[in-house]
């Protein structure tokens, strides 16, 4: 009875882990679908959320939510920066030097945190003043536990906006066909602007409510986007749902494999299953060939 | 004053030049014909109005005024609506979500509007109907490319250009798709008819361009033009 008890505790820090994994996938995927590039910077979307915390809430001691809220605001307007700045000048070349250009952005964004803060990893508080709750034997740590929540409501919202807006369809529209979303008065820079903010604040969030659990620390990101990276590619690369389930099961993989086999070797498993899925189903779960069509 | 009208227009593709002097006018109303063999630049006719492709030289107008300098998503919201060869229809939206954003070139229209006016486009396009909730990429291509043309009538165009319609379509569903221009054009449409298929486009054109090699080589009403010994020949198979 207690191994169960265990393993569900277990899984239940997977499943949060995982959320935040999710999370920056699903911010990856989005980027990739409008613009066919990845964006290597994604993982610092989270550190500079992270820091955007940390900044209104620890140093200005603005009240939690508040500080939440204006850390997602300068997200959101960090999301439009990076767009003109990084992605919108070189939207005309091949992918490559795009990607050379997000690179560039991530190593800018982390040596301009470093020097605006210092090296030393910053704690942060956790969403909630409680500890957590014991179901049945179970400890449910509440920053997990909002983790969770949270991520829910985000992917729930996603949905909805994509699925069930006309907006979310020409968003799905740009990144389908561009030439053809512009012959039809669809603001396609427009588009791609909205997209890099909704990416933006996804990681940011994700930064906001990993920062408890890691320490909000420069390289944070860097690893975050190794493991969601993984995930996308899990999930079936450029699917959403994809990114999500990826970025879930990396997450329980990781967390299982540490308790049951090796804790030092936490962040291995996760790539152990990337190679698994490279050799045997290399499309990912949800991927599938693409079949043209005339 | 011609609804567009074009003034010896030039336009490349990166070195290649596509266009050499291209004059052309479509009246209000009107349904002209722009036919020629493989690569003798109608499709870049088409581009260069709707501004996919930007001119080089001459000028384009619509309505009189100068849209040689302006964008696709702009001249669309002028009133142009541009069905490309190919369809291009959205794969990964449903039939009716890509028939909804045919309206997007129009600024606050309410959703429920137009979704009533996507309902009058499957009146049109009955062959689509049962296929509303199905994904673009799934259709035939004949079912694409009325999906395609319901699409390019949610923008209420003033001017249709449609590109190459009957290309890789079955001889009768080309009959039925041509009844349905016929039918869109009495209805007051403007179009201008790119096609290589010239028996067709002269039956329901009222005037006709030829090209060739990036120029216009003839011109005239189409019932005119389908009795030219040299068309005959080279494009009508007689």
């Amino acid at each position: 009875m207690q191994i169960l008890f265990d393993n569900l505790q277990v899984l239940f820090q997977g499943l949060a882990l995982g959320s935040i994994y999710a999370l920056v996938a699903l911010g990856f995927v989005l980027i990739i679908r409008a613009t066919n590039v990845v964006n290597f910077a994604q993982g610092d979307f989270a550190m500079l959320g992270a820091y955007g915390m940390v900044l209104f809430f620890t140093t200005l001691a603005w009240p939690y939510w508040l500080a939440f809220g204006a850390a997602l605001v300068a997200m959101a307007i960090f999301g439009v920066l990076f767009n003109y700045g990084v992605y919108y000048p070189l939207r005309h070349r091949s992918f490559l030097p795009v990607l050379i250009s997000t690179l560039g952005a991530s190593i800018f964004l982390q040596n301009t945190v470093l020097a605006v803060f210092g090296p030393q990893p910053k704690p942060l508080e956790k969403m909630l003043n409680t500890d957590g709750i014991n179901i049945g034997g179970i400890f449910l740590d509440s920053q997990y536990l909002m983790i969770l929540i949270v991520t829910v409501a985000l992917v729930a919202f996603t949905y909805l906006f994509f699925e069930h807006t006309l907006l979310g369809k020409k968003l799905q529209a740009t990144s389908q066909d561009k030439d053809m979303a512009r012959l039809l008065g669809i603001p396609v820079a427009l588009m791609i602007s909205i997209t890099f903010v909704y990416s933006a604040v996804l990681g940011g969030v994700a930064g906001v409510l990993v920062g408890p659990i890691l320490f909000v620390s420069i390289g944070m990101g860097s690893i975050i986007a190794l493991k969601a990276f993984a995930a996308t590619i899990i999930g079936g690369f450029g699917d959403v749902t994809g990114a999500i389930v990826g970025g879930l099961l990396l997450g329980v993989i990781e967390s299982l494999a540490a308790y049951h086999i090796s804790v030092p070797y936490k962040d291995a498993y996760a790539f152990l299953a990337l190679f698994i899925f490279l050799l045997f189903r290399p499309q990912g779960i949800f991927g599938e060939k693409v079949s043209e069509k005339a | 004053m011609a609804l567009l009208e074009l003034r010896n227009v030039t336009s490349h593709y990166g070195n290649v030049q596509a266009l050499k002097g291209v004059s052309l006018h479509v009246e209000a109303g009107e349904l002209v014909t722009l036919l020629g063999a493989n690569g003798a630049g109608k499709s870049t006719t088409l581009k260069t109005i709707s501004g996919l492709v930007q001119a080089t030289e001459g000028d384009v107008l619509f309505e009189g005024q100068s849209i040689k300098r302006t964008g696709p998503e702009a001249i669309a919201r002028l009133g142009i609506s541009h069905v490309p060869e190919g369809r291009r229809i959205f794969p990964g939206l449903t039939v009716r979500e890509n028939i909804l954003l045919g309206a997007s070139n129009r600024k606050g229209v309410p959703r429920k509007q137009l979704e009533k006016e996507a309902d009058e486009k499957f009146e049109i396009f009955p062959e689509i109907k049962p296929f509303s909730g199905a994904l673009g990429w799934t259709l035939s291509g004949g079912q694409q490319q009325m999906l395609a043309v319901a699409r390019g009538l949610m923008a209420k165009p003033k001017l249709l250009l449609l590109d190459e319609p009957s290309l890789g379509l079955a001889p009768l569903i080309v009959q039925n798709l041509f009844a349905t221009i016929r039918q869109i054009r009495t209805g007051g449409m403007t179009i201008l008819l790119v096609e290589q298929n010239a028996n067709m486009a002269l039956q329901v054109a009222d005037r006709a361009y030829v090209m060739e090699t990036g120029v216009i080589v003839t011109s005239g009403p189409a019932d005119e033009l389908s009795q030219t010994e040299d068309i005959k020949r080279a494009y009508l198979g007689g």
